[in-house]
């Protein structure tokens, strides 16, 4: 594991992806991120973390403009996606989301078939012509989501009827059909057991040689096993930036030290 | 300190809560017998009085049309035939009936002219009538006529007049009864299964044995059409946008919350609304069932917003994260994802809504519903503007009347109408399993 980590280290000088400049969320009154400043790399897996409450996720749903569904919410600051701001009121959000997608929490796959579940994206942005096509946009991604050889017999079954594990795969799967770039992940891991968690894991290492993954979670393990980068975030704000190996190791914050040893959180 | 306590006995804080218990068990045993008692009693009383609605009596017998009577200018000409009304065919009738009566040599002691032509329903001649001129060439000829037999006759034979009775009834003696029943013996009487009971208009009040549901029937069903049409999409269509899309602010909130009034305005206020808006602003006829659509529209209408937000309130938002993390519109993740989920409950709400519509009454009275109808209403469209009865005034028109024919009809009635709403909430069950299932 320390092998590739080293390895995809050395290849850091990967191209920036996102980058966030000085981004305020405010929910109603309150303050949620203040003043965050971050630049994402594609082709790996940045990690965020922090206590509960600390807006990690209401960050992370910032970069695909989900947080536009809540009224009371508002997004201060530039986010650009290859240069291009997101927040620019030419951005449909609906092509954003094509281009950002996202797995949540709770595996959420739609009551429909496995293969519907998939289709679905890449029917709605017309993706494929024909029945060939969707055919084989919903097998790549079932293969590139490691369900494929569990699902292939039972296409036409509902997607509800899988396992824990297997729905959220599913929902990756479902995710990575419309072809996007970058992949939100808002702590895909927690709902699942050890072994599900192992085989998720596993996937997002897989998928970061293709996207620009981002990952939120609330294990520190999990962050240090698949992760290059990691942002630790409290009360609002990024209080560490830095590749994952420091941050674990070698934290600059005081506050960072005492999150990661147990103190805080 | 206290002493250790076995688990063994209960103390007594446990007993006493057990004792709750047990005591608010029974309560809700004893609600739900007294209601059970109470819809048994209520289906018995309704069954026992309307069962005799859908059985009625109809005498046989060999009738010649006396051709000279009925056809005085001799030309078969059924304008001027309609000239001889139903007083030159009930003398008929009623010698056909003396006639078979001496041929098949049933006593007849203490029967006048007048008796005899009463054991024979007024509607009979109507219908002899209406069949001669609907084809002349019958004329002359002897025919074997079915006729329906007199109210209280009818009553006889379903048990509902007696010996006893007919004593102290001054519209039957029991001279009649006998003769009666002496009829049934020679086969010229049978009562069998009333098939009129639906297809007939209503009839007037001498003449209970000859109503029938068919104008209200249709009326009712015309009106559900207008009800369906109308109040399933804006209902709909009203509940998604307040649940979906609209801000939410102060203006949804005052909208939202007479939403709800509405749901609890009196129904006879609506009929109001309907009389001011529909038939003396607009213009529309009355007794129509397009302004009685109108009407149970407007009453519907909160029930299935209500109904259908509630339905996709109840959609995990989970669901549409999915569908808009894909980059779904709003408009697709509603239309592909919380509708469909949220379908079998707008269809519970929707005919549930239409129930309602079905058994309301008030508010069709104020709008001339409560007319007497004996023509059929043409076919939709045209016919949504013709004058109509509907189920629920049928009931309350012959609670009214006097002859007690009549009370047995109304009985009947509500029979009917309990049938087309239990079968609809049948087919709200069925289709929301098929729903469910799919999903």
């Amino acid at each position: 594991m320390n092998m590739m980590q080293d390895a995809k280290a050395a290849a850091m000088e990967n191209a920036l992806k996102i980058s966030a400049r000085g981004v305020d969320v405010f929910y109603g009154d309150t303050h949620a991120i203040k003043g965050v400043d971050v630049e994402i790399a594609d082709k790996m897996v940045t990690a965020f973390i922090g206590p509960s409450g600390c807006g990690k996720s209401t960050f992370l749903r910032c970069l695909n403009r989900m947080n536009d569904t809540i009224d009371i919410c508002r997004v201060t600051g530039q986010i650009q996606l290859d240069g291009e701001d997101i927040y620019e009121a030419r951005v449909d959000p609906v092509q954003l989301r094509a281009k950002v997608g996202m797995v949540f929490q709770k595996p959420n796959p739609f009551p429909k078939s496995i293969y519907d579940n998939v289709a679905y994206g890449p029917r709605i942005h017309g993706l494929a012509r024909d029945k060939a096509e969707l055919d084989g946009i919903v097998e790549k991604s079932l293969r590139r989501a490691a369900l494929w050889e569990e699902a292939k017999d039972r296409l036409n079954e509902p997607g509800t009827g899988l396992s824990g594990g297997q729905q959220q795969r599913l929902c990756i799967a479902r995710a990575i059909a419309t072809g996007p770039e970058v992949l939100l992940m808002d702590e895909p891991c927690s709902a699942l057991d050890p072994i599900a968690t192992a085989q998720v894991e596993q996937l997002i290492d897989e998928l970061s040689s293709r996207f620009c993954v981002v990952i939120v979670t609330h294990s520190m393990a999990q962050a240090s096993r698949v992760s290059q980068k990691t942002a630790f975030f409290h009360l609002g704000e990024l209080v560490e930036f830095d590749d994952t190996d420091r941050i674990f190791t070698n934290p600059s914050d005081q506050r960072t030290e005492s999150y990661i040893t147990g103190r805080i959180g | 300190m206290t002493a250790a306590k076995s688990l063994l006995a209960a103390d007594a804080h446990t007993r006493r809560r057990n004792a709750a218990e047990a005591r608010f068990r029974a309560y809700g045993l004893a609600a739900v017998l007294v209601g059970i008692g109470a819809l048994v009693l209520l289906l018995t009383t309704i069954l026992g009085n309307g069962a005799g609605a859908f059985r009625q009596t109809y005498i046989t017998i060999p009738v010649t049309l006396n051709a000279d009577r009925l056809d005085p200018a001799g030309n078969r000409d059924p304008a001027e035939m309609a000239a001889v009304t139903t007083f030159g065919y009930a003398p008929m009738l009623a010698q056909a009936l003396q006639q078979h009566l001496q041929v098949q040599g049933v006593a007849m002691d203490g029967i006048g002219p007048r008796d005899l032509m009463a054991i024979i329903s007024q509607e009979a001649p109507a219908q002899t009538r209406a069949m001669v001129l609907a084809n002349p060439d019958l004329l002359g000829q002897t025919l074997e006529l079915e006729m329906l037999a007199g109210g209280r006759i009818d009553g006889y034979f379903k048990g509902r007049v007696t010996l006893e009775t007919a004593e102290r009834d001054a519209n039957v003696s029991p001279a009649q009864l006998v003769l009666a029943q002496a009829m049934a013996d020679a086969g010229m009487i049978e009562t069998r299964f009333n098939w009129a009971f639906l297809t007939n208009p209503d009839a007037s009040g001498q003449r209970p044995e000859a109503a029938g549901l068919g104008v209200a029937i249709l009326g009712s069903l015309y009106m559900m059409l207008v009800v369906l049409v109308l109040a399933l999409p804006i209902g709909v269509a009203a509940a998604i946008y307040l649940e979906e899309f609209a801000p939410k602010n102060r203006l949804t909130d005052v909208i939202e919350v007479n939403i709800s009034n509405l749901a609890a305005v009196p129904s006879i206020v609506f009929g109001i609304l309907g009389l001011a808006i529909f038939i003396n602003f607009v213009g529309l006829p009355q007794s129509a069932p397009i302004v009685g659509g109108l009407v149970l529209t407007l009453m519907t209408l909160p029930t299935i917003i209500i109904a259908t937000r509630a339905a996709l309130g109840a959609v995990p938002p989970s669901i549409r994260s999915a569908a808009l993390g894909l980059g779904a519109s709003k408009m697709q993740s509603v239309f592909h994802h919380a509708l469909p989920l949220a379908a079998p409950g707008i269809l519970t709400g929707t005919i549930i809504g239409l129930a309602q519509a079905l058994g309301e009454t008030a508010p069709l009275l104020l709008i001339g519903m409560v007319a007497f109808v004996r023509e059929f209403p043409a076919a939709p469209p045209e016919g949504l503007f013709d004058p109509t009865s509907a189920l629920p005034v049928q009931v309350f028109n012959w609670t009214q009347r006097s002859d007690p024919a009549f009370v047995e009809r109304a009985a009947g009635a509500t029979i009917v109408l309990l049938v087309f709403l239990i079968s609809m909430n049948l087919i709200a069950v069925l289709l929301r399993r098929r729903f469910e299932r799919r999903w």
